[in-house]
Order: structure tokens, then C-alpha cells, then sequence
């Protein structure tokens, strides 16, 4: 399913308005990059997939893992 | 920094120089030191800095919980750590297995703790071999760094088939602890190795001048060294350099060997340092100047690199004891600086201990990950931000990291029974690597050479 098709599949829990593709800022441990996912403008609540989190959510926060 | 007032007294257990009976010991905190204080009723005391200055070891630690493992021991009788194997009191599982393929060594060392040098001898079979990864699988299973060590394993020819068995066996990942000589020699020799199956290579690095392997090594090397690199970058093999650390000879090249390090990255996965410890034989006590403890080697890290690296960049062991080791990873950054990706924060009081095979799975993870060389990167360019996030920490992490070995006149029992480096002995027990190289002041093994018969 692509992104858009993602969006278009949920409504914010929040507010009930439609998801847009935006720009979501990550922070872990130091580090930051953008990833555009679906998320809500009005509410900032922002839609990340079970297979975003165990996959390459999960792969990021690994490769900075620590012994 | 003051830690005097903020560590008490710890009761612990060491052995006499002299004789190698079993004797009680303190760590006492004496004017900003650290000393370990023992005392044998036939021999006299003995004391050992094992900590100078800051950060305060009261702090220095991350709360853990004991993992038992002895499989098939016959039993403690004379206690740790004269019945090893491991034994049922040792409260840490392998993290790391050495297995010493061969005595025999194209270098004579002036600093040698396996005691080799020998150029003739004869080497274990590979069937032998077979068995020793055997019992390493059988007594701490597969997911272990297995170091192929020596004496010099290189001077093998059937090295790669030896790698090549313990990939086929099951182990994930294995190293080789070498001096260099031969990958500088044989361009072909690395690519070799690699496509037995191995991912890195433990380099011996004592510094960027030749008048320091001059002295540690017994004759230039430097040009070799970084042949032998080259050769690994290559191949595709991930290199650590491993300085020994000998006090009046390279302590004031500590920087150097790291910016150095940093040139050569990504091939240079990172430097692990080695204060060395005195193995062999040694009638007196070492002087407390013969000796660099973990902070002295922090503070000259921030020192030397300018504040590059900092003291608070490095964190205690998850796996080993926290007197046993330091580590610290950073970024490097397209402007040639770095960025730390760990810091030390005091645990609080609330911090819920980590089981000790959660430290060693996760050292296990993290070696795996970041000695090996990273694959052949795509471009970050077109990836999307979480792909070149990770690409760009796959490529740009820089680990340094220092073990303090013990010897026998700063041997802490509380520090051994803690060990994860465990060498599989001759008939197969597995020995933690301090007991197994060391010897009393005058140079007797505890372990090394010596049948199991003897040592009980």
C-alpha cells in the first residue's frame, strides 16, 4: 500500500479529519532525520504502521544501539 | 576530580604474587586512587592502582543481574578461580570465545601475553579445532564472537579453512587477532580469508611512529600496518586497531593512533585499546607509573584529541565487569568532526538491573554490527530518510573502546567471576582470558600450558 493510500485508509482518532502526507521529524539518541508519513495538521498526530515500527523503525533504533 | 568521598571500601578476593594462594583483597580509595590492597601471611602486602581519577567508580557501573552457566562442570573443590571451566559461581556467559589456533609467531614481542615468539612448534590439528568450536557451541552456543589468536594464527596456511569451519559449525561472526605481517605480504591473503567467511580483523596497532613498535615489537612495523589495511579495505574486512598501551612508550600517542584511525575510516571500524598488564615474569611489583587504569586512558583520549572525544562520551560495560572496560561510539561527520553517540549518565537508584546475558547479547549484536566492514554502500542520495539514516550510521560509526587486563598483582576475583572473554583451553574447559594468561611474579602459569591435572 503506498503512502497516500495509507493516508486515505485512516481518519485522525482525534478529530476524525482526513490524513495528508506530511514531514514528521524523528529524534533517537542524538540523532534526526525527516520521513514523510501520513499524519493529521490539525491534531500532530501522526500514523506509523505496525510494519514501519518493526521494520525500519526497529532497524534504526538498532543500528544505534549500544553494547 | 574528588572520588574519594564518594566510594567505600570494597572487600574483595586476589591471589599472592608469589605464591598463588587464594588471599583477601580491598579496593581502597586513597587520594583520588583506587588501590587494591592485599596482604598474604607469607608473603607481605601488595597494592595496585586499579582506578585513577575521574569519572568516580562509584558511578561507574550499569546495574545487572548474574547468569549462571556451567555446563558439565565436575564441580567447584578449591573455588574460583583454581576449578575453572566455567564454574557454577561464575556470574557471566561468553560473550566473546578465543580459540589460540597456533603458538608459533613470526614476531618476538618484548609485550607478549600468550608467550609466543616461538617460530617452530607444532600446531593443534584441525580436528582438534573442530572440537574446541564444538565445545564453545555446546557450552555457550552460537551466538558468541569467536577470535581466532595465537600466537600469530596467520603463520597457519589452513587459516581460512579453520575460518571457513566455524562458519560451516554455526558461529555468525568471526575475528582474527593478528599482527599484520602476512596481510601486508600477500595482497591475495585477505580476500582469502574473507571469502572463508570471516569479518574482521583485530589488528595490533601500537602507534603512528616506529620507534613505538620499535619498542613494544621489536622492529618497524608501521609501513606494514597500514599495508595490511589497505589489503583489509580491500578484501571487504573490517579492521579494529588494538594499541597496547605500555606507559613512557605510546601513552603520548593515544591521539594520534584515533585521528589516524579516523582517516582510515570506514575500513577502520574503530581502535580498542589494551592497557598492558604484566604477564610472565616479573620478580617485583610493577610501579604504579608502569600503569594506565581506564581513566587515565579517558583522560588522555580527551586530552590528545583536543576534546573531540570526551571523558562523558564513555560508558561502562554491559557485559564484563565495570573495571574490565570502557566504550564510546561516534558519528563522524562530513565536515570531518564527530559526533558522540554515547554518554555516561549515573544509573539512580531506581534503574531495574539488566539480566547479564542482555549485556552480552547486546555486545554480541553491537561487535557483529559495527567490526565487520559495511557493505558496499548504495548512494544516500534517492534513499529515503530512514534507509539513509541508517546507511549513514552503517558507514560513519567509529567505536572506541579499551580493556583493562588483569594480571596477578591487580587480580579482583570479583572482576573474574564478571569475565565474557573466555579461551577454550586445551582439553576444552573454558578459562576467563586473565586466568588463563596469567602467571605469578615469577612468570609460573595458573592455567596456560599446564595439564588439568595440575590444576587442582
Amino acid at each position: 500500500m503506498s503512502l497516500s493510500e495509507e493516508a486515505a485508509a485512516w481518519n485522525c482518532s482525534a478529530c476524525g479529519g482526513a490524513l495528508e502526507i506530511v514531514k514528521v521529524g524523528f529524534t533517537y539518541m542524538k540523532g534526526n532525520f525527516e520521513v514523510d508519513l501520513p499524519a493529521c495538521r490539525a491534531c500532530g498526530l501522526v500514523l506509523v504502521s505496525e510494519d514501519l515500527a518493526t521494520g525500519k523503525m526497529a532497524d534504526a533504533e538498532r543500528i544505534l544501539e549500544d553494547k | 576530580m574528588n572520588v574519594e568521598s564518594k566510594i567505600e571500601p570494597l572487600a574483595t578476593e586476589s591471589l599472592c604474587p608469589r605464591c598463588l594462594e587464594r588471599i583477601p583483597a580491598e579496593r581502597r580509595c586513597e587520594g583520588g586512587e583506587v588501590v587494591l590492597v592485599k596482604s598474604c601471611p607469607e608473603h607481605g602486602d601488595f597494592r595496585t592502582p586499579v582506578w585513577r581519577g575521574g569519572p568516580a567508580l562509584s558511578g561507574w557501573s550499569r546495574p545487572k543481574a548474574a547468569v549462571h552457566s556451567s555446563v558439565n562442570h565436575p564441580g567447584t573443590q578449591r573455588g574460583c578461580p583454581f576449578d575453572c571451566g566455567i564454574c557454577p559461581g561464575h556470574r557471566q556467559q561468553s560473550c566473546t570465545v578465543l580459540l589460540e589456533v597456533t603458538g608459533r609467531c613470526n614476531l618476538a614481542c618484548p609485550v607478549c601475553f600468550a608467550d609466543a615468539g616461538r617460530e617452530n612448534g607444532t600446531d593443534p590439528s584441525p580436528e582438534t579445532i573442530a572440537g574446541w568450536y564444538r565445545t564453545a557451541l555446546r557450552r555457550s552456543g552460537p551466538h558468541n564472537i569467536v577470535q581466532l589468536s595465537g600466537g600469530e594464527p596467520t603463520v597457519r596456511d589452513d587459516l581460512p579453512a579453520i575460518v571457513r569451519m566455524g562458519r560451516e559449525l554455526g558461529f555468525p561472526f568471526i575475528q582474527v587477532n593478528t599482527n599484520g605481517v602476512r596481510l601486508a605480504a600477500d595482497r591475495e591473503y585477505a580476500g582469502e580469508l574473507r571469502r572463508a567467511g570471516l569479518f574482521s580483523v583485530f589488528l595490533q596497532f601500537d602507534g603512528t611512529d616506529d620507534a613505538v613498535y620499535r619498542a613494544v615489537r621489536g622492529r618497524p612495523l608501521l609501513a606494514e600496518k597500514l599495508r595490511a589495511i589497505e589489503h583489509c579495505a580491500a578484501a571487504g574486512l573490517g579492521v579494529v586497531l588494538v594499541p597496547t598501551i605500555v606507559p613512557g612508550v605510546n601513552t603520548g600517542n593515544v591521539g594520534a593512533i584515533l585521528r589516524l584511525a579516523l582517516e582510515l575510516a570506514p575500513a577502520v571500524r574503530g581502535v580498542h585499546f589494551q592497557p598492558a598488564a604484566f604477564f610472565g615474569r616479573h620478580p617485583e611489583p610493577p610501579a604504579a607509573t608502569a600503569r594506565v587504569t581506564l581513566p587515565d586512558l579517558m583522560g588522555a583520549i580527551e586530552e590528545q584529541t583536543d576534546g573531540l572525544m570526551r571523558v562523558e562520551h564513555f560508558r561502562p560495560p554491559g557485559c564484563e565487569h565495570p573495571l574490565c572496560s570502557f566504550h564510546g561510539n561516534f558519528l563522524r561527520q562530513p565536515d570531518g568532526g564527530l559526533r558522540a553517540l554515547t554518554e555516561h549518565t549515573p544509573p539512580c537508584c531506581c534503574g531495574s538491573p539488566e539480566p547479564e546475558n542482555r549485556g552480552t547479547g547486546k555486545a554480541v549484536s553491537f561487535v557483529t554490527r559495527q567490526w565487520a566492514a559495511p557493505a558496499d554502500g548504495d548512494s544516500i542520495a534517492g534513499m529515503d530518510s530512514f534507509d539513509a539514516f541508517m546507511e549513514n550510521h552503517r558507514i560513519n560509526t567509529f567505536a572506541v573502546s579499551a580493556m583493562a587486563f588483569q594480571d596477578v598483582w591487580n587480580l579482583d576475583l570479583e572482576r573474574v567471576r564478571e569475565c565474557c572473554i573466555h579461551v577454550v583451553a586445551p582439553d576444552g574447559r573454558m578459562i576467563p582470558f586473565c586466568l588463563y594468561n596469567l602467571t605469578s611474579a615469577e612468570g609460573k602459569p595458573l592455567y596456560r600450558n599446564k595439564k588439568p591435572s595440575d590444576w587442582l
